[in-house]
């Protein structure tokens, strides 16, 4: 079963996220709200206060009467909300609103102190109520104590409206921000489409590679793959190459035999050792070769230094009674990327020769050949001062599929072979004169 | 010269012996790694031919396991593929020279004696001993502008001297040298080679090429010492 897509994993994540974070936010606004509600109620309510306290008439025995137009309509209607009562000594008022009601049982509150007390516990009331004393022209304090009720209905009826108008919006907001992730997410995501729809193309013959223009974080993927195609491409190219010449050149060889055997019945023994010969050399150059795979697309480089001093070293035992000196002026930060051995083969080949040849002197070189591209390709020159290769042998040397010797060991096995990595490589080969008189073969193989 | 062949694969041990043969070499034989190691560590061999990819004891490690015990002889390896990663390889554990497969017996006996020449100090394949020249490559003998005819065995001895020149060379060491670890010795022959030499390459006894130590061997004359 394939894992969920990526658009689909971060729209999962984010759903709780956002759900968790903007119902924090709702409820911290909706308590602020309330908390705003009701300190307003309580000025309003302070406002009612003086308002009975500037309306009411105190006679000197105690006696008040409170004026009927106040400035809040609400508290003549009966059954509005708004509710006063003014408790005197002796006597006591409300107001016509709360004709009919039932006054829950309230405490004098000391002249000069005023209570606020929010429901429940309240019978369903904001309740503010404010102390006074009254000097009446005797000297006699009068207490009074004034209470304002607030039916809770009322701010319940206003927090719910801004609660409802709240959650509205804020799920609006979730909305919007599932919707343009889901927006972004496909935009971002729009370039992995466009590789798997190329790789879809690739697969079945539409294209032969990948494009160049993806975006930065996409690049060395798409360059890899197009390194592998193209490696795979040129392994089956070289394997069909070699199978079909090795093919073609042992039906020569073998015809030979034929011959001799249905000739005489016995094998002339001088034709058939060279058709061997030939055939033995065919599958060393040819099908050993093919066999062998390249380079590896993402392989890790080698340093070329050492594996070079390890041939020459090898090479100085072999060849120890030509007391060859050998110059090697490679940098120690020299890299192959490819496989060590085929770099022991590139190096092993050409140093043979050049021992083989040579005479007293031989030299190998090299420097990374730098690009923009991130691995550096090499160039590797190894001279001798030998009698060198003429220059039609050069040229045909570097004919494909000619050998430059007729004999199995010479110049012409360890060039072919080095022909063929280097071909693998996508490199070239270049033989020239050297000026220490022999031959000067370089390979290069490219940045990639 | 007596050589050791280390090779698993038998059609080859069978061509290749009989060539080895045919060219005058003493030769033992082994098929497998261990068994390889004993006799290059236990028989008085001049040269090694090793097959990298041996069973039981890989030819490496045969290689190192008889250098680092001092056996210094030298050693040509045969890799399977011209892969030069074996070669290298080969030629670090101790190896002299290597040959790669297939090859020619021709090709592989050239190497050999060239091997057994270096070892013995001649560059070139033409040794001079006074008025005699020896070619090691060819196996043939001269005196001045006549050849000497010379039997396989007679060559043998000869060329043992001459691989060590100024050294005293024992009857047993001879005989253990040309001839394989299980044929019947019998040293006295040795003294019947030596004379019969001293006759073909001195006829008129000027030169005595070949001196006596009583009691202790043969030597190379000094004096005509390549």
């Amino acid at each position: 079963m394939p894992s969920a897509s990526l658009r689909n994993r971060a729209i999962l994540a984010a759903v709780p996220v956002l759900a968790f974070a903007l119902g924090l936010v709702g409820m911290a606004v909706d308590a602020a709200n309330e908390r705003v509600a009701v300190a307003a109620l309580r000025d309003r309510m302070e406002t009612t206060v003086y308002a009975v306290l500037a309306a009411m008439e105190v006679a000197d025995d105690g006696a008040f009467t409170v004026a009927g137009d106040f400035a809040d309509p609400r508290l003549l209607q009966p059954g509005s909300g708004l509710y006063v009562e003014v408790q005197g000594a002796r006597d006591r008022w409300r107001s016509p609103s709360s004709l009919g009601r039932a006054w829950p049982e309230l405490d004098a509150v000391m002249a000069g102190q005023t209570v606020f007390a929010e429901p429940p516990g309240t019978g369903g009331h904001y309740v503010f109520r404010y102390g006074i004393g009254w000097q009446r022209e005797d000297g006699a304090i009068e207490p009074f104590t004034v209470s304002v009720l607030v039916d809770a209905a009322e701010i319940a009826r206003q927090t719910s409206a801004f609660r409802q108008g709240l959650w509205l919006s804020l799920l609006l907001a979730a909305g919007i921000l599932v919707f343009a992730q889901g927006v972004i997410l496909l935009w971002v995501f729009r370039p992995l489409r466009r590789v798997a729809q190329d790789v879809e193309r690739i697969e079945s013959g539409q294209a032969e590679r990948l494009a160049d223009d993806y975006p930065r974080e996409l690049e060395p993927l798409a360059r890899n793959v197009n390194r592998l195609l193209a490696t795979e491409k040129s392994n089956q190219e070289r394997i069909r190459n070699a199978l079909d010449s090795l093919a073609h050149s042992l039906k020569t060889p073998l015809a030979v035999i034929r011959a001799n055997l249905s000739r005489d019945g016995a094998a002339s023994g001088d034709s058939v050792q060279d058709a061997v010969d030939e055939m033995q050399h065919l599958v060393a150059t040819r099908l050993e070769r093919a066999g062998r795979s390249a380079r590896r697309t993402l392989a890790a480089p080698v340093a070329v230094r050492g594996p070079v001093l390890r041939v020459v070293r090898s090479l100085h035992k072999v060849h120890s009674q030509k007391m060859i000196e050998a110059d090697v002026t490679l940098d120690e930060s020299l890299r192959f990327y490819g496989e060590e051995r085929d770099l022991l083969e590139l190096a092993g080949n050409l140093l043979d020769n050049a021992f083989k040849y040579g005479r007293s002197r031989v030299r190998v070189g090299g420097r990374a050949i730098r690009s923009k591209s991130a691995r550096p390709g090499l160039e590797l020159v190894i001279e001798d001062d030998g009698p060198g290769i003429d220059a039609d042998q050069r040229e045909r040397l570097l004919q494909r599929g000619v050998r430059g010797d007729e004999r199995v060991e010479g110049h012409g096995l360890g060039l072919a072979i080095v022909r063929e990595l280097v071909d693998a490589y996508g490199g070239a080969l270049d033989i020239r004169e050297s000026d220490l008189g022999g031959a000067r073969v370089a390979v290069t193989i490219p940045p990639g | 010269m007596r050589i050791l062949l280390i090779e698993d694969d038998l059609r080859l041990v069978e061509s290749l012996g009989e060539r080895l043969r045919e060219a005058g070499f003493a030769l033992d034989v082994s098929t497998d790694g261990a068994e390889g190691l004993y006799a290059g560590e236990e028989f008085p061999i001049d040269l090694a031919i090793i097959d990298l990819g041996l069973p039981k004891l890989s030819g490496l490690d045969v290689i190192r396991a008889l250098r680092e015990r001092g056996r210094d002889f030298p050693i040509l390896i045969l890799t399977a593929r011209s892969d030069w990663q074996d070669k290298v390889a080969g030629l670090e554990a101790g190896a002299d020279d290597y040959l790669t497969k297939p090859f020619q017996p021709e090709e592989l006996i050239a190497r050999v004696n060239a091997l057994l020449r270096r070892a013995g100090g001649h560059a070139r394949p033409k040794v001079e001993l006074g008025p005699v020249t020896l070619d090691l490559a060819a196996q043939r003998v001269w005196r001045g502008d006549e050849e000497i005819e010379l039997t396989s065995y007679e060559y043998k001895v000869l060329n043992y001297l001459v691989m060590h020149p100024g050294e005293v060379v024992t009857k047993t060491e001879l005989s253990e040298h040309i001839y394989e670890e299980d044929a019947d010795r019998d040293s006295n022959v040795i003294e019947v080679f030596i004379g019969r030499l001293r006759r073909k390459l001195d006829p008129d006894g000027s030169l005595n090429p070949i001196e006596t130590l009583r009691g202790r061997g043969y030597r190379l004359a000094v004096g005509i010492a390549p």
